[in-house]
């Protein structure tokens, strides 16, 4: 079995999966692409359907034996299936549901925000040719063209405000890691929240439990080991076209 | 009889859309379940009782014992990991990955397409009759405030000719790319009927009548082909017996003979 990882910056979705690799000890060949140069729509990564229509926008790409798989919470949850590491799932389905209506939460709500934010910050440079998805296209242009709706973005620095709240209250008695045990919940939450304190730092003013949580899940050494593929000085800084922002709101 | 602890309550509107996707998987499972059916037209979902359940006021809810749970897609997996039944996930690794892709794909993405023009079509015109003070005090019972811009949109007609053109123009597409898959496999997102093909199928199920010049016998054969099978299940028919409205009613274009 050949299993390939096309990765950009140890950032967002990137983060996640390269972190649940490690995890869970799973032979994987990195190659490093540019996500904010738009090389996952050129070049060596496999275009399917599911690529080129991931809901996730600009994230990394799986490749196992010729089949290609996007959307981080799910590229993780196969590491978790076939991985040796520890679960990064619990085993009992309730709190199992707790981890991917957590994840969903984050990937709805939090992940389309901090994108958002993350992208008025560090625009990118042009759009990149070859882009199948036309909504996705979309996304690239008004971030090049540096069109920021204020209404947008004060509407997502609220939605991590109320994710920041939800992270604390979830640690309120005094666990280690969002689901009990540490896991995928906690790789896609830190991925996406990472570089928010520096954007929106009203949002973890006065919330000691998440910032000592985002500390320990850096120190965590697969994360670690994940941050140090960055070829930036800040790669939470690191931002390409993310998930849309829900058309209903 | 179940013992209390055991004991499972689904609060579901119509056996359509996010409600249709936890009501089919318990029927596919075979587990008995108290059915609650809220009025999503009368707003039950936002009132009192129903939001000690759920304060969030979405539907679906689930209580299992003790246990409340939300959010349908999130239920179906738990529905099919908690009971025994048939299994609803593929075994290979790869083919559970493309489930919860396509599941994603239709929830976020397909999805709000469909409900857009269901919300501007059906809901809106279903309670824009009412009295506008009692409407209003509905609204603003709302707990949150997507859903009252969603609700206001939906009762005035506000959805701009623009939105509706993108999810129309959604709609096509994905009615492009579920016939592609369903040319792949026999299944969405295996080769065994999954979760996949319950979400699916409470997206799709009234395709044939809603779209008809982009989804019927000849341009779509695949999704065709796959909405009868789904339909023909034993668990859809009781599943959608459930139902009281028009709306799931369209299910019965699932009938007709290839043409």
């Amino acid at each position: 079995m050949t299993t390939i990882l096309y990765h950009g910056e140890p950032n967002g979705p990137s983060l996640t999966v390269l972190a649940a690799a490690f995890e869970k000890q799973v032979d994987v060949t990195l190659e490093r692409i540019d996500l904010a140069a738009g090389e996952r729509h050129a070049g060596a990564v496999p275009r399917t359907m599911e690529i080129d229509l991931s809901i996730e926008g600009e994230g990394p790409v799986l490749v196992v034996d010729g089949t290609p798989m996007a959307d981080s919470v799910f590229v993780a949850c196969y590491l978790d299936d076939v991985g040796a590491g520890a679960p990064l799932r619990p085993a009992d389905p309730y709190a199992r549901w707790q981890t991917m209506a957590w994840c969903r939460y984050v990937i709805e709500r939090i992940a389309p925000a901090a994108a958002y934010i993350g992208l008025s910050d560090a625009p990118p440079r042009a759009v990149p040719p070859g882009i199948a998805s036309v909504d996705l296209a979309d996304r690239w242009r008004a971030a090049v063209e540096g069109q920021v709706d204020q209404a947008r973005l004060d509407d997502s620095r609220s939605k991590i405000a109320q994710g920041v709240d939800k992270v604390e209250a979830q640690l309120a008695d005094g666990r280690d890691w969002l689901m009990g045990d540490f896991g995928i919940a906690d790789l896609e939450s830190y991925a996406w929240l990472a570089g928010m304190p520096r954007l929106v730092p009203d949002a973890f003013a006065a919330h000691p439990r998440t910032s000592a949580w985002l500390d320990r899940v850096k120190a965590r050494p697969s994360v670690a080991r994940a941050l140090a593929l960055a070829t930036t000085p800040v790669p939470e800084a690191a931002w390409a076209p993310g998930p849309e922002i829900n058309r209903w709101g | 009889m179940t013992a209390a602890t055991d004991r499972v309550t689904l609060y579901h509107w119509e056996p359509n859309a996010n409600s249709g996707k936890p009501m089919l998987t318990l029927f596919e499972k075979g587990v008995a379940f108290d059915s609650h059916y809220l009025d999503l037209l009368n707003f039950d979902q936002h009132k009192p009782d129903y939001l000690a359940i759920n304060p969030l006021g979405t539907i679906p809810a689930m209580t299992h014992g003790d246990k409340v749970l939300t959010e349908s897609t999130a239920i179906m997996e738990y529905v099919d990991e908690a009971f025994a039944g048939p299994r609803l996930m593929p075994d290979d690794p790869v083919d559970r990955w493309r489930v919860r892709w396509w599941m994603k794909f239709m929830d976020q993405w397909l999805g709000p397409s469909f409900s857009m023009i269901g919300w501007s079509v059906f809901i809106g015109p279903s309670v824009r009759q009412r009295d506008p003070a009692e409407l209003d005090a509905a609204i603003e019972r709302i707990p949150m405030p997507e859903r009252r811009i969603a609700w206001r949109k939906a009762i005035s007609g506000a959805f701009s000719a623009e939105e509706m053109a993108e999810s129309q123009r959604r709609v096509a597409l994905g009615i492009g790319f579920l016939e592609e898959a369903l040319g792949k496999r026999e299944w969405l997102a295996s080769d065994s009927y999954s979760l996949a093909d319950i979400n699916g199928f409470n997206l799709a199920y009234a395709l044939p009548l809603s779209q008809p010049h982009l989804s019927n016998d000849a341009l779509t054969p695949n999704i065709l082909r796959w909405l009868r099978a789904i339909y023909a299940r034993p668990a859809t028919r009781a599943c959608w017996a459930l139902g009281r409205t028009d709306m799931a009613k369209r299910v019965t274009i699932l009938e007709s003979e290839p043409a």
